[in-house]
């Protein structure tokens, strides 16, 4: 049972705070995504967690052990970093072999831990060689070799596919997730990419300026962010956030009155103003049902093909919306069309403090 | 259209070099002229008549010169692979081991190889005399090291800086140590960069002249830019044996430079590129 566990974690560059009361539980055999934008403090909570960066304050526990003073090696951890950190001037075999030689394993034990990962990994054939004489991927997968011979009880990532191109990216985070299922060790696997996180993760830290915003399951972050930032940064393209003021007649307009809404789905009655918020892929161009969602009329002031899909930038007065749609048949530019915005899937902020309200009361 | 700056840069190149050569070939010309053609007005550019009797004569009447370039070659040596091992070590705990204040233990350093080494002589010399140095290679070597490890720290300094840190970092999740991790994988990456500065500092003390000339004071313990411009002289310097000696002197360098230019090259120019 590897659980790890940040109690009040926290990490000051002098005046600066790099990472602040960082508190989280990471279960046996989780995959956690720690993400967030850049320099939000994610390398550095990985870092702490691995023991290449003191930890000024609070403490760190893995496998109910406190790890704050334990050298590195020690830590049951293992890690791969973003530029692969490979010994250029050792074979693949002998990269992958390091670790397992400083712990004066036996060489024929040695030798058959690393012939299996290598041959899990499809490096079999490239043991001889060099780093420089290995493409991206393979270095990657190299890198991901070596921390798998040592049998940690813990995985560390730093945006381990940030160096690979799209392609390979794909392939090598499928290849990630086959890994993980199949070893089950606990991970924590920082990233930018949202897709990363979504598709890898059991659960997602999003972090913004050295404090956790919200930790929950894809799904959770996804439909249920905590505040304007989560839902801002989760999904892709961003949510719409449409600014509204209640006028004298309890009816939430927009400031100069082009989008209404006559009613909301929560407790308004203490409010004066909110934002809502409302994701591309919501909005119903063209709707058949009309039930439980508000009608607009919208002009399309840009159309975009992604390829399945496509992006409308659609004008209602004078609020601009991004809508996505399937790519067939899609209103094109110039377009004057009804659109829904349902109901549901509307989010509300507080447009002071950027927090979600609570739809139930 | 691709021939008139590549033009360009050879020609621009080629006068570098000839600027920095002109001494030298002109070093090897006065070594095969005659004490005439030495002293001829005009000047002769090519010599005439053409000799070798300099080297025929030096080789006979002068063997000591071997023993100045050996004296040379063991303090060089010597000073080389002090300065490395100590200016490794101080540059690497000063570029990567976060201590506090290394940027101004860095500028103390240089601070201190700006004193000209004769300011130094006074103090070396009781000492090495009070200790027994005088004369003998390990004095020289020592003050030799004091005098150019400023700059090896510097140097390999700036090269280790140039390392990605995380190979350092995965070397430490492996479970190496400090040292094992410098000897291992720092040192071994490091290679170039040691070959230049090693270098570099291996033709400063074989050049270096005031202190090699006042801590080795004995004939036979003398080196070669000392042992050379003492050469007696009748009535006027004897240039066609100093020309001839120095010639002779330079050869080793020139050797180590080619067998290990490539290096010099990678180690000068590290982090210029990437
Ligand atoms: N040695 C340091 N001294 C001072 N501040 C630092 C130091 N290292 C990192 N920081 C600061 O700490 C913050 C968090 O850095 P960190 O590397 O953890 O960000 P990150 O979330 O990993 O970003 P990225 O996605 O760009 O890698 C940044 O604002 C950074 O400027
Ligand atoms: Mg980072």
């Amino acid at each position: 049972m590897t659980e790890v566990k940040l109690k009040s974690i926290g990490k000051s560059y002098g005046a600066v705070a790099a990472v602040q009361q960082v508190d989280l539980t990471i279960k046996d055999g989780e995959f956690l995504v720690l993400l967030g934008p850049s320099g939000c403090g994610k390398s550095t909570t990985l870092r702490m967690i691995a023991g290449l960066e003191s930890i000024t304050a609070g403490d760190l526990l893995i496998g109910g052990k406190r790890m704050n003073d334990v050298d590195p090696k020690n830590r049951g951890v293992a890690m791969v970093f973003q530029n692969y950190a490979l010994y250029p001037h050792k074979s693949v075999f002998d990269n992958m072999a390091m670790a397992l030689k400083l712990q004066k394993v036996a060489a024929s034990e040695i030798e058959k831990r690393v012939g299996t990962t290598a041959e899990m990994l499809g490096l079999t054939e490239y043991l001889g060689r060099k780093p420089a004489a290995l493409s991206g991927g393979q270095r990657q997968r190299v890198a991901i070799g070596r921390a798998i011979v040592r049998t940690p009880d813990v995985f560390l990532f730093d945006e381990p596919l940030s160096n690979l191109d799209a392609k390979l990216r794909v392939k090598m985070r499928m290849e990630l997730q086959e890994l993980h299922d199949r070893l089950g060790v606990t991970s924590v696997y920082v990233t930018h990419d949202q897709v990363e996180a979504m598709t890898l993760a059991d659960r997602i830290v999003i972090m913004n300026k050295g404090l956790v915003t919200q930790v929950g399951t894809p799904r959770e972050v996804y439909d249920h962010p905590v505040d304007e930032f989560v839902a801002g940064f989760i999904g892709s393209p961003a949510m719409n956030f449409i600014d509204l003021v209640r006028n004298d007649n309890g009816i939430w307009k927009t400031a100069c009155c082009s989008l209404a809404l006559p009613s909301l789905p929560l407790d308004t009655s203490r409010l004066l103003s909110l934002r809502l918020g409302i994701r591309p892929e919501h909005i119903v161009v063209n709707p058949d049902d009309e039930k439980g969602a508000f009608t607009y009329q919208a002009t399309v002031k840009l159309d975009e093909l992604l390829g399945a899909d496509a992006l409308l930038n659609l004008k209602v007065g004078d609020v601009s919306l991004l809508a996505r749609v399937g790519g067939m048949d899609y209103p094109v530019k110039g377009d004057v069309l009804k659109i829904a915005l349902p109901e549901a899937r509307m989010h509300f902020f507080n447009p002071e403090t950027g927090l979600a309200y609570d739809r139930t009361h | 259209m691709q021939l008139r700056p590549r033009f360009g840069l050879y020609a621009l190149v080629t006068v570098s070099v000839l600027v920095s050569f002109l001494p030298i070939i002109w070093l090897i010309l006065t070594s095969l002229k005659t004490t005439a053609g030495i002293y001829a007005w005009p000047p002769q550019y090519i010599p005439d008549p053409f000799t070798l009797d300099n080297y025929i004569n030096i080789i006979q009447n002068s063997p000591e010169l071997l023993i100045y370039v050996w004296n040379s070659f063991v303090v060089g040596f010597g000073t080389t692979v002090f300065t490395l091992v100590f200016g490794s070590m101080a540059g690497y705990a000063l570029s990567r081991l976060g201590m506090r204040r290394a940027g101004i233990l860095m500028i103390f350093i240089l601070a201190v190889s700006m004193f000209p080494p004769v300011s130094l002589i006074p103090s070396l010399f009781q000492n090495f005399l009070q200790f027994g140095l005088l004369n003998t290679y390990i004095g020289l070597i020592i003050a030799h090291t004091g005098l150019f490890l400023p700059f090896a720290v510097w140097m390999l300094a700036s090269y280790f800086a140039t390392l990605p840190v995380e190979i350092e970092e995965a070397a430490r999740m492996d479970g190496m140590g400090t040292f094992r991790i410098f000897r291992s994988i720092v040192i071994p990456l490091s290679w170039p960069g040691f070959v230049a500065t090693g270098l570099i500092v291996f033709i400063f003390s074989w050049n270096e002249f005031p202190l090699a000339l006042v801590l080795m004071t004995e004939n036979a313990m003398r080196t070669a830019p000392v042992g050379i411009s003492l050469y007696p002289g009748e009535y006027a310097f004897p240039w066609e044996t100093i020309s001839t000696a120095t010639v002779i002197a330079i050869i080793p360098i020139l050797m180590i430079t080619a067998i290990f230019q490539k290096q010099i090259v990678g180690g000068l120019t590290a982090g210029a590129s990437k």
